[in-house]
């Protein structure tokens, strides 16, 4: 798989949680990339995803910022 | 015509264009000759106990048919009588008032040494000091030179001793063999300084004679490292300059050095911060008189830009140098490959597909042409194709369009610290 469809298949992998109202709630760095973890406002349902694609974890970060913008 | 006149913390010369302290500046003879073809400004051959050189002394690297793409010498301070330099420096500054001349000095790091060399000095009417502690070879050996330069607390303690007794503005040079250079760059402020200069010379052997086995330079068969300049040595000197513009505790004027050749360079070294630039391998290559060509390019840019004092650009480039973590994470180029003007030569696939993030495809297309194309969705803007490319204009660098907002590494960082820590306001 090229960077780029990875990066597809995790962006729309991220986008599949934030769409259904979950929100980042931690991420955890490690040599394989970041873990994310996902929680939905209602019910405190977690889900986790293991982002390695650079691209991918740009993404993640400006939804976090945008996210923590968005919170203030 | 602009307004060439600088004021390097109070050292006047009508040009920034000064011939560094170094074999040009070797006699009242060449200063003179200088001048008379336009240099603002001489930094005077270092002077101190007069030494004794060896032969043979310089060498340099051609690179691809550039011939002096990096020079390096193995020659020391001046070999000459004080006395004698003292003469022709007052019957220079006579014959030249208004032209800046600077006496480079270095002598054991004593007090009474400084005292004495920069009272006489200053008595035959030079314009400033620049103190040596940069020459990485010969002098360093002996407690001079880059081996007082590198350790902060000696360029503090000497610079000190010099502002006790000078009367003249004093310029600290300071030697790139170091690792962070604004350690040695605050130190001189400290110890008073008005104005730092860099670069020095770089540590360096050329080469290595593959027929002898002998040293580049060789000396009756034995070599020694030397100090490494030219156009190779600017993108260093270039950064030194702009991180000792940009430090908060540093703050005086800066003289830029290091493979200053044309007056693109020094407008270069300027717009980082420097208030002139010295020059000396450009000269030894090509003579005094590439000045003229210096002159005319800086004149011609500036009223090109509707500039009309070369002082009004002066650090204008450094709110755009910052850290690698305040860059925009988010900012994306890509190639694009112009089939008009490629010649097909396949170096930016090559590069692309061995060393970089293979997205260059070659293609054929319906008449059975081969062109080559960039798949932008892979291509990270790394720039190596068009670095590489033979022709001017095959390869574009496009901005794409912004898909997300601006993000530098330490704002990234920051809100991953912050939900990993309070687990972000979610379970608010």
């Amino acid at each position: 798989m090229s960077e780029y469809q990875q990066f597809l298949s995790e962006r729309d992998k991220i986008d599949f949680y934030i769409q259904k109202g979950y929100r980042i709630h931690q991420v955890k760095e490690h040599l394989n990339g970041a873990t994310v973890e996902f929680i939905h406002p209602k019910g405190n349902v977690s889900e986790t995803l293991l982002i390695g694609n650079a691209n991918a974890r740009k993404y993640f970060s400006s939804l976090l910022m945008k996210q923590k913008q968005a919170g203030k | 015509m602009a307004d060439l006149r600088i004021n390097l913390a109070g050292i006047k010369s009508p040009n920034p264009f000064w011939l560094a302290s170094a074999p040009p500046t070797n006699s009242g003879y060449q200063v003179q000759r200088a001048f008379e073809a336009g240099w603002g400004g001489a930094v005077w051959k270092t002077l101190g106990d007069p030494i004794l050189n060896v032969t043979s002394r310089f060498a340099a690297i051609s690179f691809n048919g550039q011939r002096v793409a990096g020079f390096n010498n193995i020659e020391l301070i001046t070999d000459r009588p004080l006395d004698v330099n003292l003469k022709e420096i007052y019957e220079t500054k006579k014959k030249y008032p208004n032209h800046a001349i600077v006496a480079s000095l270095m002598v054991e790091p004593k007090q009474e040494k400084w005292h004495e060399i920069v009272k006489r000095v200053e008595d035959v009417g030079v314009d400033g000091l620049e103190l040596n502690f940069g020459c990485p070879h010969g002098m360093a050996e002996r407690g001079m030179g880059s081996a007082s330069g590198q350790v902060p607390e000696l360029v503090e303690k000497q610079t000190y001793w010099v502002k006790e007794a000078a009367k003249t503005p004093v310029i600290v040079k300071l030697t790139p063999n170091i690792t962070d250079i604004t350690a040695t760059a605050e130190a001189a402020a400290k110890g008073g300084a008005d104005a730092i200069s860099m670069i020095n010379t770089i540590n360096s052997l050329m080469g290595v004679d593959l027929d002898t086995w002998n040293t580049i330079p060789h000396v009756a068969g034995k070599g020694a490292h030397g100090g490494y300049c030219g156009p190779a040595v600017k993108p260093i000197a270039l950064n030194m300059v702009a991180e000792c513009a940009r430090h908060p505790n540093v703050n005086i004027p800066i003289s830029g050095i290091g493979g200053v050749s044309n007056w693109q360079d020094a407008v270069e070294f300027m717009l980082m911060g420097a208030t002139g630039v010295q020059v000396c391998t450009a000269a030894m290559h090509h003579g005094f008189r590439i000045v003229e060509d210096m002159i005319e390019g800086l004149n011609n840019y500036l009223d090109s830009k509707g500039i009309s004092a070369v002082t009004d650009i002066i650090g204008k480039s450094l709110p755009k140098y910052s850290d690698w973590g305040d860059l925009d994470l988010n900012y994306n180029i890509v190639a694009r490959i112009n089939t008009d003007v490629c010649i097909n030569c396949n170096k930016c696939h090559i590069a692309c597909e061995d060393t970089s993030h293979q997205c260059i495809e070659m293609l054929t297309d319906i008449s059975g042409k081969s062109y080559l194309k960039v798949r932008e969705e892979d291509c990270v803007g790394c720039n190596l194709c068009s670095i590489v490319c033979p022709v001017d204009g095959a390869i574009d660098m496009i901005e794409t369009p912004r898909e997300l907002p601006p993000m530098t590494w330490n704002e990234r960082q920051s809100v991953i610290n912050a939900a990993t820590q309070c687990k972000a306001d979610i379970t608010k």
